[in-house]
């Protein structure tokens, strides 16, 4: 009993500082959404307001479940063109193998602003592929098609997210024991039968881990719905953001990124849980 | 011996892995490119080519604070971070620890969450606690956020590590300090270094977080966000370049560190 409470009090001391750091700011968070802000002043009176003013609201509703869809989106766009990438890397033997996926994670640090703003300069009425289209006579005159709409929104989304989806698929096709494959080959199976009753199924698992990981990356995601996305590109994130700066409405932003947070939580639950559902 | 579809999937997915590494790159090529010729009405100027914008672009004080700002950030944060990072790891492997699982779930939580959610809820505890945004609160949010990376390097080395080790160290009358300094900390070493790296290329680029901290101190990231608001000028593709440069080498030494081959020549 003694030797339990004594283990408790070392780790309190360990812990200290990386509760201190994540859990209270969440909660100190957490319990000004429930304040509200009179005069620019925030008033300590305990009330559901904020969440009541959030659900009741089809604008805050609505733009929630844009995002959400929009998340959707970039999330089976990135797994479309993610997993054939990820499996043809995986295709591929000995160092060839490791330097594609070096060339496709290396993107992931590459500067976030620069990618949005070199995407945006492609994606723009004189960029490179309104040049290609017309180069191609595929369109008379730059088209505005592409910039300042959930489009651009979602194409800039899907790019800057892949590399995240394409390195868990990856993973999930490497831990496919290779005996597996020749047992598949051994009995029989043409290599269209092994590819959909052995290898997707045993990489389903970390595809969707993955995939949901870019769902939530897109959730939380501010900065790119307002560079590309103009007036248009209105995000649930880009509107938690405004209650901080613009609107000065802290509260009741705070309850808008208790949503989120709820949100993100679930996912990765869920992420967490068919991870856990791996077979090899 | 491969089959004609087999051999299709592999050309139909290797152009579109080319496509895709393509646009992946196409950041750098076009600032690159942009940085050193002039494009006028759409067409590529060779004759303008010229890298006088990288040094022009030190004449610019804003740029100059927002890049000593971003390493004096990304220094503190990371030796901060690997700090806490080998003292937690060190707590996850001791026979006596509790509350292991619950404390892994808080150190990866700012790497799971959105970023929005790490940037404000540090916002408004600091706010409450009426601590004023700048440096301080930035290298706080940084530490938070590359900590979930360091952690775990440390960990996996810790746990490849042979108990044998630390047991034969005791036997040969070591005290834990002596352990520490002459059998662990050797053999961390490695893994520290290589997660110090990650978690610097991170730092230098963490925009979504440190948007919420910084108050009217400016980072790179930042400085460049607001460069592209309001237009730009051919400075601004050097400097890109720049940082794309010095984030894509931080990464390849990581890549170099953790990879097989490295590692074999390394033991």
């Amino acid at each position: 009993m003694k030797q339990a409470l004594g283990k408790w009090i070392i780790f309190a001391g360990v812990a200290v500082i990386p509760f201190a750091l994540v859990l209270a700011p969440i909660a100190s968070f957490l319990v000004l959404s429930f304040y509200r802000v009179e005069n620019n002043a925030i008033i300590r009176d305990f009330s559901l307001a904020n969440y009541a003013n959030i659900f009741g609201n089809p604008t805050y509703w609505g733009t929630f479940l844009g995002t959400l869809w929009l998340c959707l989106e970039v999330m089976l766009l990135a797994i479309a063109i993610g997993y054939p990438v990820a499996w043809f890397v995986w295709r591929r033997q000995g160092r060839a193998r490791y330097f594609f996926l070096l060339l496709t994670v290396l993107p992931l640090f590459m500067s976030y602003i620069v990618k949005l703003y070199t995407l945006r300069s492609i994606l723009g009425i004189n960029g490179l592929l309104n040049q290609a289209l017309l180069g191609l006579n595929l369109i008379e005159k730059p088209s505005l098609l592409f910039l300042f709409n959930q489009r651009a929104v979602l194409l800039t989304m899907t790019v800057i997210y892949l590399p995240f989806a394409i390195l868990p698929i990856f993973l999930a096709l490497e831990r496919i024991p290779t005996n597996l494959l020749h047992a598949s080959s051994d009995l029989g199976a043409t290599a269209r039968v092994t590819f959909r009753r052995v290898v997707l199924p045993l990489s389903l698992p970390g595809t969707i881990a993955g995939a949901l990981f870019v769902f939530v990356l897109a959730l939380g995601d501010f900065v790119t719905p307002q560079m590309v996305g103009g007036t248009s590109g209105f995000t649930f994130g880009r509107v938690v953001w405004s209650q901080f700066g613009l609107a000065y409405n802290w509260p009741f932003g705070a309850a808008m990124a208790g949503l989120l947070l709820a949100t993100a939580l679930s996912v990765i639950a869920l992420a967490g849980y068919v991870a856990s559902l791996r077979r090899v | 011996m491969k089959g004609t579809g087999e051999r299709a999937a592999d050309l139909c997915t290797g152009l579109l892995a080319f496509a895709v590494l393509a646009v992946l790159y196409a950041p750098v090529i076009i600032s690159a490119l942009f940085s050193v010729v002039d494009i006028r009405n759409g067409h590529i100027e060779w004759a303008s080519f010229s890298l006088s914008r990288y040094v022009t672009l030190w004449d610019n004080p804003t740029i100059v604070t927002a890049l000593a700002n971003t390493a004096i950030v990304a220094v503190v944060a990371v030796v901060l971070a690997m700090g806490l990072a080998v003292l937690l790891a060190l707590y996850a492997q001791w026979d006596g620890a509790v509350g292991k699982k619950l404390l892994e779930l808080v150190i990866y939580l700012p790497f799971l969450l959105p970023p929005i959610v790490t940037g404000l809820s540090l916002l408004v505890a600091a706010s409450e606690l009426g601590i004023a945004r700048g440096l301080s609160t930035v290298i706080i949010g940084h530490t938070v956020f590359v900590l979930a990376v360091a952690y775990r390097l440390v960990l996996t080395r810790l746990e490849a590590m042979p108990a044998s080790l630390v047991e034969a160290s005791s036997d040969l009358g070591a005290t834990r300090l002596q352990t520490f300094r002459y059998v662990l900390l050797p053999h961390l070493a490695s893994a520290i270094v290589t997660g110090a790296v990650l978690a610097l290329t991170l730092s230098f680029d963490e925009t979504l977080i440190t948007v919420f901290l910084a108050g009217d101190m400016t980072t790179l990231p930042l400085r460049l966000w607001a460069m592209m608001r309001v237009g730009f000028t051919p400075e601004i593709n050097a400097l890109v370049t720049l940082v794309l440069v010095i984030s894509l080498a931080l990464a390849a030494v990581v890549a170099w560190r953790m990879a097989p081959e490295g590692r074999s020549a390394e033991e």
